[in-house]
């Protein structure tokens, strides 16, 4: 193994046991540990996939809660009334979920900052109003209850099985999403991000590339929301509820926004909280609460910016007290500010 | 031709609904340009303190200025303890608000249950109005005209007094304001404390008007930061035209087309959002 140094040959390693652990999670723990862990894995490639918005984008979505609804009563109306089996469901669910972003960006080709939050919120309040009144398609505020598996593979239908799909599933998004992201494209929307006025300077459209983040992100937000219906079996206008939009929000700025598998980790961190503090108490919210307000005042550029920092830090000590202590964290997840005209 | 005035006075009278909870709102976040998602949750601690007390024997109006003071207080524990910290910052300041709103609104699910209640009408309120062959009920009517009374003292506050020129200054340029003697951190804790103490007084006429349930606390947020925008930030009579509009698109909504209601409201605040970003009659751009 020549030309690998020490450091890579332990990532290595690292990666390879994460990822041996990740398949042969279902043989170490019970079935409910296994459910929390699917359930993990989709919301982290939904964090992710917002991420391309957000973090990478630069544009502060609260509307993504649109695009997993979209996935989800793909799934619902798909199977309860003309019995899509998955290869259907999900080209449909990522067409449609793509278009809606679609519709998202332009709309919000003239806006930036809170107004673009803001707007992101009413556009995703109308589908959301969708989800809610056209009760014939979608069962109101009961929503579609008992939605079947039967249309996936016997193996992969419960259970473990389903975990192993699931997996392959986020592992193909986040890497495709991974692919994107260091992509021509994907590095000229973060260019977008750093400086609009730049980018639009040396020729690049930057509308189109802001309308491209939109899609790409809406698409494999609505793959999430597909899986986690197949994983729920029924789905309602919780799925499209506002509240998942900032959830989303939170899972990136706690994870830290500026690094591809920030998001995620923050997914699997709240998630995980969840079921550890909901075997104590029933008020979970309030824990919740406390997570947002402690990641607001402390954690602004997210638990691996922290850690990025630390680490650093720990470098300057240790080269000895004249070497300049290290400086604050810049990556600090801010709203753009709004480019000048 | 009844039932259409009676719709449309329905209508004014949920616009001016939101127009009590938007107040508190144009000023913390229109004028102070601090975002507020617990603002719903000032809503909730005002009326349900209200309906505590009233329901307890307390007298009515007493109620009432318990609620009041009760959110306006603790608005400015908020501000003092966390939010000052983040000035400028509006996407920690979300986040903040959005823990504080969920811990308020927990706990009151925790001391309340879920099930909705309703604060009393006002009492000399209670009851129909009779105008001809038109019967609408009073307290409806008599809240339209608090809220376009609301507007003009709080817009007239602002322009004509010292202190609400202080509050200009110490938006428009905190540096000057803070050089020429203006003690900002207090105005800015004091106006933070009306707006939440805003929402309060809505959280109680709102919640005769509607009922509240911790939800409920989400519900008109969402509303009334559609109306602060939609009016243009920080322009009082933007508001209120913004909440009459969304008040009258929101219930002929609901009478033409059921199953598109909120949808007709949403989309056509986006689309106004999409081509005018600054909303009716605001002017300055945000940042």
């Amino acid at each position: 193994m020549r030309g690998l140094s020490t450091g890579r040959l332990t990532a290595l390693a690292a990666g390879l046991a994460a990822v041996a652990g990740l398949v042969l999670l279902p043989f170490l723990t019970d079935s409910f540990y296994t459910f929390v862990a699917t359930r993990m894995l989709l919301l982290g490639l939904f964090a992710t996939a917002y991420n391309a918005v957000f973090g990478f984008g630069g544009m502060a979505s609260l509307g993504h809660a649109a695009f997993y609804g979209i996935g989800g009563y793909s799934v619902g109306i798909g199977v309860t009334r003309w019995d899509w089996p998955p290869l259907v469901v999900l080209p449909v669910a990522i067409v449609l979920g793509a278009a809606a972003a679609a519709v998202f960006g332009i709309m919000c080709l003239r806006v930036r900052g809170i107004y673009l939050l803001l707007l992101t919120l009413a556009l995703a309040q109308a589908i959301a109003g969708l989800a809610f009144y056209q009760t014939e398609w979608t069962g109101g505020d009961n929503g579609i209850p008992s939605i079947s598996r039967d249309g996936l593979p016997s193996a992969v239908r419960e259970g473990d099985g389903f975990y192993w799909l699931s997996l392959g599933v986020v592992a193909v998004c986040v890497a495709l999403l991974w692919m994107y992201q260091r992509s021509p494209l994907g590095m000229s929307v973060v260019g977008v991000r750093e400086s609009e006025a730049r980018m639009s300077a040396t020729g690049y459209r930057t509308g189109r590339l802001r309308i491209i983040a939109f899609t790409v992100s809406g698409a494999f937000a609505a793959v999430a929301g597909v899986m986690e219906v197949y994983l729920q079996g029924s789905v309602s206008t919780a799925n499209m509820h506002w509240q998942i939009s900032a959830e989303v929000l939170v899972f990136a700025i706690l994870g830290g926004a500026r690094h591809f598998l920030g998001p995620f980790l923050g997914a699997v961190m709240v998630t995980g909280l969840e079921v550890w503090v909901s075997t104590y108490t029933d008020r979970w919210m309030t824990v919740l609460g406390i997570v947002y307000i402690a990641t607001a005042l402390f954690l602004a550029d997210g638990v691996l910016g922290r850690a990025g920092w630390a680490v650093r830090r720990a470098k300057d000590l240790r080269a000895g007290p004249a070497a300049a202590p290290a400086a604050a964290p810049k990556d600090r997840t801010e709203l753009p500010a709004e480019a000048p005209a | 031709m009844l039932t259409w005035l009676t719709h449309s006075v329905n209508g004014l009278a949920y616009g001016s609904l939101l127009f009590l909870v938007a107040s508190g709102l144009t000023i913390t976040f229109g004028l102070m340009r601090t975002v507020n998602l617990a603002h719903g949750a000032f809503y909730l601690i005002g009326g349900y303190l209200a309906y505590d007390l009233a329901t307890d024997g307390t007298d009515y109006w007493l109620a009432l200025l318990a609620g009041v003071v009760a959110a306006a207080i603790g608005g400015m524990i908020v501000e003092r303890a966390f939010l000052h910290r983040l000035a400028g910052r509006e996407l920690p300041q979300i986040v903040l608000t959005l823990g504080v709103a969920y811990i308020i609104g927990d706990q009151i699910l925790a001391n309340y249950g879920g099930d909705p209640v309703a604060p009393p009408t006002p009492p000399g309120l209670e009851g129909p109005v009779t105008i001809g062959d038109w019967i609408f009920p009073k307290f409806r009517l008599v809240m339209i005209g608090v809220a376009i009374g609301l507007a003009l003292v709080v817009g007239a506050l602002l322009k004509y007094t010292p202190t609400g020129a202080k509050v200009r200054a110490a938006v428009d340029d905190e540096e000057i304001a803070r050089a020429v003697g203006i003690r900002v951190p207090l105005v800015f804790l004091l106006v933070f404390g009306c707006g939440t103490g805003l929402a309060a007084f809505a959280g109680v006429w709102g919640g005769a008007f509607t009922s509240l349930a911790p939800e409920s606390g989400f519900e008109v947020l969402l509303l009334a930061l559609i109306v602060v925008v939609v009016g243009g930030l920080g322009s009082i009579g933007g508001a209120l035209t913004a909440a009459f509009i969304v008040g009258l698109v929101d219930q002929y909504g609901k009478v033409w087309f059921p199953e598109w209601a909120l949808f007709t409201l949403y989309a056509s605040v986006a689309a106004l959002l999409a081509v005018r970003p600054s909303g009716l009659f605001g002017k300055a751009v945000f940042r």
